[in-house]
């Protein structure tokens, strides 16, 4: 008999169209959309050559502006691994039609041996350009210092014959030496729009909820006919409603499967590298969506189009706080009001994924599995005391 | 009188969607509204670095954490390393500076010492590696001349106090004219999810098969009933845009009573015709009432995350932005993009303004003529 049930319960489910389309095809068609749409995004936050041009006007080809005039061809030359301009060297009238025609980000004129820089808005190139043009003349007072303290030396200790050439030549090179260690060590996966798809896992955990809620609503005497036969069927409801629940988790796990194979293959989605983990997330992710999805259908007692709504609400409101339509909403609560992200499945789900992918240590997965499970049982707990013993009357 | 006051019951059972996509148009709207000072004046952009100092600030390491702060947004964040891990993830922090232990002395001893980062590798985080980086160059090559802790601060700080003359040429309020487009763009998603939902939805009701049976049996002449369905429906899209348009002026204020704000306006009233258009074609097309929140969904999630109503146009990537010329979301979302551009007001500067809005009014007329196309098959079918 469980057998028997668990077959027709599952064919129930995949014949149901608008089911299927919600839980299997839907997430994918996020998810594309998703990755069309921010495929793009890490990589135009990455620092781009800047455009802008110098006025060729007489002061440039001047002597005391030739450190400048060198800078900027460094800067700009296509060899350069740190390369930063792309410069072009026009009149003024051109300068200024190239800013107007967003062309340019600023332009760079030097007038009576002072430089100034002309930009159109506030903005990270234009604060770029006028910082590197402030670096090439802090570097020429740098060298004007060094030159004068060695010559005062020089002169201090005696010396009468002193060098001009060749203190300029130290000084020059002193200045020009690259004296920065850096180290980085931030960690390599940094890419924040993963948090999107491992929201989009998460809702389609929960959205699962919605077949096991069907399933239940199936074998619920008040639903509908289907129920009122079901409930007078002499089986124990015990092995109904398990074997109507396995059929709707083992469906849910076939869409999470899809959805995953797509992600990975085709998206190019970082799920981290631990499979075990990965796996275990998603049956105890699963697991808190079908018990989500038994909690509303046994406990809200109304008709299944309010049971659905309130099934969907909870889980898009859910996904909203754990970053699906923000990715900094969630760091938001997270920060803030953490007590809500804690009690929310779909920001355990999220964070649980987050975690394996950005973190070296398991405490924090854990927590989230721990937390999954604690959910999931406190949901179907409550769920099995209400689906006991009902009887009818007349109904 | 009886179409519209059933139009109006079936309306009142759909007001839960209305009332859904508005929350979440102001909802985001809001979000996207934090108060930034508007300025012709020259502000730098400023990065968002943390310092994690591990020696004692006094003396240089005191002035390069003063040097790094004033050049750089202060974040507040718990000083617990996976409280400053989430923070650089979720770019809250663009860049963080370990300043190692004994780096003072090491320093006034002529030597070079390693500082370890973290970075989110983006445009704020190579410019705030810019800003140590001349830092710290500046002070090691002083630092092999002067002995004197003092005199090197003061030295460090003459050059770094070495600046250049700036000027802004545009007076535009690009700050507040962005918020504009960000609203009206993301707009664009609810005109087309709420207008086409509850259109299709009302639609649907009316043509249920037992319905239309009775409708068609009335006294009533059908063009009369289909006109006045028409003009409802109509009256629906309206009153949307107006109270969206409202709304906008909430949210974005003064930047609205300019010649850019009527464009917004302009562009969206057209845009909601369009929507208005979709919505018959598809509740021709479909009478399922679940399908068609499927159909709905796909369609405005689609236009929304392809054309840049979510995500800013110039972060999408060009094969996408190609495939989006065949949706009318991305011809009204051009529009909002140029405003936030123009300066000047004339034939020449607008012509693509007038071009976009163009495309959408084909759209609308295609869509009308596929629409009736369609119910004309079915009528001779029923």
């Amino acid at each position: 008999m469980f057998i028997h049930n668990f077959k027709y319960a599952f064919k129930t489910l995949f014949r149901n169209k608008m089911l299927i389309f919600w839980t299997f095809a839907f997430p994918i068609i996020l998810g594309t959309f998703f990755n069309l749409a921010f495929s793009n995004i890490e990589n135009s936050e990455k620092l781009d050559i800047i455009n802008i041009a110098i006025i060729d006007n007489e002061d440039l080809k001047l002597d005391e502006n030739k450190g400048i005039k060198e800078a900027f061809e460094q800067l700009s030359d296509e060899q350069n691994e740190d390369r930063l301009f792309y410069t072009q060297y026009v009149s003024e009238e051109k300068a200024k039609e190239l800013l107007e025609n967003d062309e340019i980000s600023g332009y760079l004129i030097i007038e009576e041996n002072k430089p100034k820089t002309v930009i159109k808005t506030n903005g990270i190139n234009e604060t770029i350009l006028k910082y590197v043009t402030e670096q090439i003349m802090q570097t020429t007072k740098i060298v004007e210092d060094l030159a004068t303290e060695k010559i005062t030396k020089e002169i201090q200790s005696g010396n009468i014959k002193i060098d001009y050439q060749k203190i300029y030549q130290d000084v020059l090179d002193i200045a020009s030496q690259d004296n920065v260690k850096i180290k980085n060590i931030s960690n390599t996966n940094l890419s924040y729009t993963m948090i999107e798809f491992y929201t989009l896992i998460a809702m389609t955990c929960l959205y699962g909820g919605i077949l096991g809620m069907t399933s239940i609503n199936n074998s619920l005497a008040n639903m509908g006919e289907v129920g009122k036969r079901t409930s007078v069927a002499p089986i124990s409801k015990g092995k109904v409603i398990i074997s109507s629940l396995l059929a709707s988790y083992i469906t849910q796990l076939i869409g999470l499967a899809i959805l995953f194979a797509y992600t990975i293959f085709a998206l190019k989605i970082d799920y981290g590298t631990n499979l075990p983990l990965i796996i275990l997330l998603s049956l105890t992710g699963s697991l808190a969506g079908l018990s989500l999805g038994i909690a509303v259908a046994t406990l809200v007692k109304s008709n299944e189009n309010v049971k659905t709504g309130i099934l969907i609400a909870v889980t898009m409101f859910g996904c909203f706080l754990s970053g699906m339509m923000g990715i900094t909403m969630k760091y938001i609560v997270d920060k803030n009001i953490p007590i809500v992200n804690k009690l929310n499945p779909a920001s355990m789900i999220t964070d649980g994924f987050y975690s394996l992918y950005y973190y070296d240590t398991f405490d924090r997965y854990f927590f989230n599995i721990a937390s999954l499970l604690i959910f999931s049982g406190i949901l179907i707990l409550i769920s099995v005391r209400g689906l006991r013993r009902q009887k009818y009357d007349s109904i | 009188m009886t179409v519209f006051k059933t139009f109006l019951k079936v309306l009142n059972k759909c007001k839960f969607v209305i009332i859904l996509y508005t929350v979440i148009l102001l909802t985001f709207g809001a979000f996207n509204m934090t108060t930034s000072e508007n300025s012709t004046n020259f502000v730098a952009s400023k990065p968002d670095v943390l310092i994690i100092n591990n020696d004692e600030n006094v003396g240089v390491t005191k002035n390069l954490v003063e040097y790094i702060t004033n050049n750089s947004n202060n974040v507040d964040v718990k000083n617990n390393e996976d409280a400053i891990n989430d923070a650089l993830f979720y770019r809250e922090i663009n860049y963080i500076i370990y300043i190692p232990q004994n780096y003072r002395q090491d320093i006034l001893d002529g030597k070079n010492p390693e500082i370890e980062i973290k970075s989110t590798g983006d445009y704020q985080a190579s410019y705030a590696e810019m800003l140590l980086s001349r830092y710290i160059n500046i002070e090691v090559i002083y630092a092999k001349e002067i002995k004197d802790e003092d005199k090197l601060i003061e030295k460090i700080n003459n050059t770094l106090a070495e600046q250049t003359e700036i000027e802004i040429t545009s007076k535009l309020d690009t700050d507040s004219l962005s918020k504009a487009t960000f609203y009206y763009n993301f707009a664009s998603y609810s005109i087309l999810a709420g207008a086409i939902y509850v259109i299709c939805l009302i639609l649907s009701s009316f043509n249920e098969t037992k319905i239309r049976k009775r409708t068609i049996i009335s006294s009533m002449n059908y063009k009369k009933h289909n006109r006045i369905l028409l003009i409802s429906n109509a009256l629906l899209a309206i009153a949307l845009w107006i109270f969206y348009v409202i709304i906008s002026f909430i949210i974005v204020g003064k930047t609205m009573f300019s010649i850019q704000g009527v464009i917004y306006i302009v562009n969206s009233f057209i845009f909601t015709i369009c929507a208005l258009t979709i919505a018959f074609l598809i509740a021709n097309l479909v009478n399922n009432k679940n399908a068609i929140n499927g159909i709905v969904n796909v369609i405005a999630l689609g236009s929304s995350f392809l054309c840049g109503a979510f995500v800013p146009v110039e972060w999408l990537p060009a094969s996408v932005l190609k495939v989006a010329h065949i949706l009318p979301t991305y011809w009204y979302i051009q529009t909002n993009e140029l405003m936030k551009t123009i300066e000047k007001f004339d034939i020449e500067s607008l012509k693509p303004v007038f071009i976009n809005m163009g495309v959408i009014a084909l759209f609308t007329i295609i869509f009308v003529i596929i629409t009736n196309i369609i119910s004309k098959r079915k009528r001779k079918i029923a």
